[in-house]
């Protein structure tokens, strides 16, 4: 999906860091993402893929527009943890947007078209998974399930 | 209610401190209660609330913990703010209660007197709308921005999953700039770690003379969800979630209050189980902050390595709680899973190699002076100050309080266990640095002893019964201080109030201390130096106010001049 080196931006929307310190954890040099190309950059301007964590608070959620809107096209994000993913425990408090597709519903209203977006769920995913992500955008790993649609009767 | 009598004391130094309150304060208290021998209520007139307040802070010498506001109205009262003060000699605590009304909720402020009061009286003021009078900076702190005025997501008759809250045009009010000031933002986003926050310094000729902080771009509203919608023993799960790198002591810490709240007495095997998590997670947590410290001051070879002795202590957790992080261990009563044999010489051949890798790398960074020189005499913290704000953890003992809730109020395993506690008198971030070094090995002698001595037995107490409309205040040292959780108890299984105080809430209101009159180009390693839950590798900008010119410095930038040691 991108050809050259992965520079990736690190968005944090609310995260506990236990996300936050798990991506850390795969560029230093035990799990060494950088061997595939993947360079962490101060600024979203320069960001291929952006790193999303957390269920994006009210506070955070300007500001990640912002960051996200900046980045140039083509981009991807990537939602890192299950607060990310569906805004996990805190799915439904007053203080959160909650997750990434009601931030995508935020976005499409404001006419702000939302990136692609590859879920890596768990509390927190371990590196390996993250690693994972990464390693689809090079083409040398698979997406391991399929999006499925299930409609209430 | 009632008042207590004082044959009812049976500790004679809080029998004494009683006495005196109660000689020099008696009309204004209303109502006091004695909670697990150790923990003294006061419920006092509106007028006292600060006369008593300074006395405890002042005169007795005492710690302001935090303020917790509940909203008593469907109990038959008005609201109320609980301030939290703890003695930590003697190992003792007072809370200090008023009630203000329901129709117009107003207290005066104590944060004239206790400084350390300041953030927490504004988020009381935040969540519950009671005003507090002669407040020295009534500004919002923890609600978003764009969040109404008059809207107050902590009373009961706000609900936890109301989204519909309309969103505001407004704009945080900060000091605008002096003539010859500039302005340098650092944050809210980060290049390498954690958290939305901001930091806006004030900076004269590369000098930084003023600082302010808005953070709480992490509020997620924890403590309503969990009034709101989770049952007692769901709540240390999320308890856990607060934080990911020092979580379970959030979840162990929840779990005190609640089971000193209804006198539940966990067996020893799990209250060793929940002490050798504690301090594998604050070995995790000080081996991650020594390596970004490292990483700030441009010794990146130090963050590798410091991260490569990391990993270990990862895989040790994983092993004997299934998770990396977030071990999901706690239960209210007990923990859900035993350290195996397998965990336990795991863990012993960990720490041996722990212990000579740290200690190779202690010594380099030690020897290095082009990296000592950066830190000594560098974002100093006088005891004075630390004992005003009450500054907690390695802050406070990198500025020569010894202040150890471990040694102080010892819960769980720590009082079988014997272990040093480094203080350091400096107050510099070098103190700091060796204050967390130090600690490090101290973690380890814990874990080994209570490896030694833990005995056999159940990991869960057999009769758990949790009463209704009872307090409890539960303490842990995290790695970065003290940690509190208040709560009171509530009917169907659910929290009334659960009010959290994480130890970087007391510690953050140091940091403008600490950087006033420091080169900008250590501002990073000094915000960095108490831990806050973020490390500060960011991008700047600094706007020229005359011109109106802007010129933004980029992280690599930045982290280069930071380096050097000079801005230009």
């Amino acid at each position: 999906m991108i050809k050259k080196s992965i520079w990736i931006y690190h968005l944090n929307t609310g995260g506990c860091n236990g996300c936050d310190i798990e991506i850390i954890d795969v560029l230093t040099p035990f799990h060494d993402a950088e061997r595939l190309g993947v360079k962490l950059v101060g600024s979203p301007r320069h960001a291929d893929v952006i790193l999303l964590t957390g269920p994006i608070t009210r506070q955070s959620m300007e500001k990640a527009i912002n960051a996200i809107t900046a980045a140039p096209d083509p981009k991807f994000i990537v939602a890192i943890g299950s607060c990310a993913c569906g805004g996990g425990i805190w799915y439904d408090s007053y203080a959160t947007v909650g997750g990434i597709e009601a931030f995508y519903k935020i976005l499409r209203e404001r006419g702000v078209k939302p990136p692609k977006v590859i879920y890596v769920p768990g509390c927190p995913p371990r590196p390996e998974a993250i690693l994972h992500a990464l390693a689809y955008f090079k083409g040398l790993a698979s997406k391991k399930i399929k999006k499925r649609v299930f409609v209430e009767k | 209610m009632r008042i207590l009598r004082l044959e009812e004391i049976e500790n004679p130094e809080l029998k004494e401190i009683y006495e005196e309150i109660v000689k020099r304060f008696g009309d204004g208290i209303l109502r006091s209660e004695l909670i697990a021998g150790n923990k003294l209520h006061l419920h006092v007139e509106k007028g006292f609330l600060r006369k008593v307040s300074s006395h405890i802070f002042d005169e007795l010498g005492a710690f302001y913990c935090t303020t917790a506001g509940v909203d008593e109205r469907p109990l038959g009262g008005g609201f109320r703010a609980y301030h939290i003060f703890s003695i930590d000699e003697k190992n003792l605590f007072i809370v200090v209660s008023a009630e203000a009304s329901p129709s117009l909720p107003r207290l005066p402020s104590i944060a004239n007197d206790v400084q350390g009061a300041n953030w927490a009286e504004r988020e009381v003021r935040d969540l519950l709308g009671i005003e507090f009078d002669g407040h020295p900076d009534p500004r919002r702190l923890v609600l978003p921005d764009d969040w109404p005025e008059g809207v107050y997501p902590l009373r009961k008759d706000f609900r936890y999953d109301l989204k519909e809250v309309p969103r505001v045009k407004k704009q945080y009010p900060m000091r605008r700039p002096e003539a010859e000031e500039y302005v340098m933002p650092i944050g809210p986003y980060h290049p390498a770690l954690h958290e939305p926050e901001y930091f806006r310094l004030y900076v004269r000729g590369g000098r930084v003379v003023d600082a302010e902080y808005r953070g709480f771009g992490v509020f997620r509203g924890v403590e309503k969800v969990a009034e709101g919608r989770l049952t007692y023993t769901q709540i240390p799960f999320i308890a856990e979630r607060i934080c990911g790198i020092c979580g379970f002591t959030h979840s162990s810490c929840y779990c005190e209050a609640i089971e000193e709240a209804s006198g539940i007495e966990i067996p020893e095997r799990a209250q060793y189980i929940r002490t050798i998590m504690l301090e594998l997670e604050r070995i995790e947590s000080h081996l991650l902050w020594v390596g970004v410290a490292c990483h700030l001051l441009g010794f990146d070879t130090g963050f590798m390595h410091c991260w490569r002795i990391r990993e270990g202590v990862m895989d040790l957790c994983e092993l004997i709680s299934g998770n990396r992080k977030t071990y999901g261990m706690n239960l209210v009563g007990g923990v859900r899973r035993d350290i195996t044999e397998k965990g336990r010489e795991k863990a012993l051949e960990y720490l041996a190699k722990m212990r000579k890798e740290l200690r190779e790398i202690s010594e380099v960074v030690s020897g290095m002076s082009e990296l000592t020189a950066r830190i000594k005499d560098v974002g100093i913290l006088s005891k004075a100050d630390a004992r005003k704000l009450s500054v907690v953890g390695p802050t406070a003992r990198g500025s020569g309080l010894k202040r150890d809730v471990r040694v102080d109020h010892p819960y769980f395993a720590y009082g079988k266990v014997s272990f040093k506690i480094p203080v350091y008198s400096e107050g510099d971030v070098w103190a700091r640095l060796m204050v967390r070094v130090e600690e490090l090995f101290s973690s380890a002698d814990i874990i080994e002893q209570a490896l030694e001595g833990i005995p056999s037995g159940d990991l869960m107490a057999e009769r758990i019964e949790i009463p209704v409309g009872v307090r409890g205040l539960g303490v842990t040292e995290a790695p970065r201080g003290e940690n509190i959780h208040f709560l009171i108890t509530g009917a169907e299984n659910k929290i009334y109030r659960w009010k959290v105080r994480a130890p970087t809430y007391n510690n953050l209101p140091s940091v403008p201390i600490m950087l006033k009159d420091e080169s900008l180009a250590d501002a990073p390693i000094i915000i960095a130096s108490i831990d806050p839950c973020f490390s500060c590798t960011d991008r700047m900008v600094i706007v020229d106010e005359k011109t109106g010119e802007e010129r933004v410095l980029g992280a690599e930038e930045i982290l280069r001049l930071a380096r050097r040691g000079e801005i230009r």
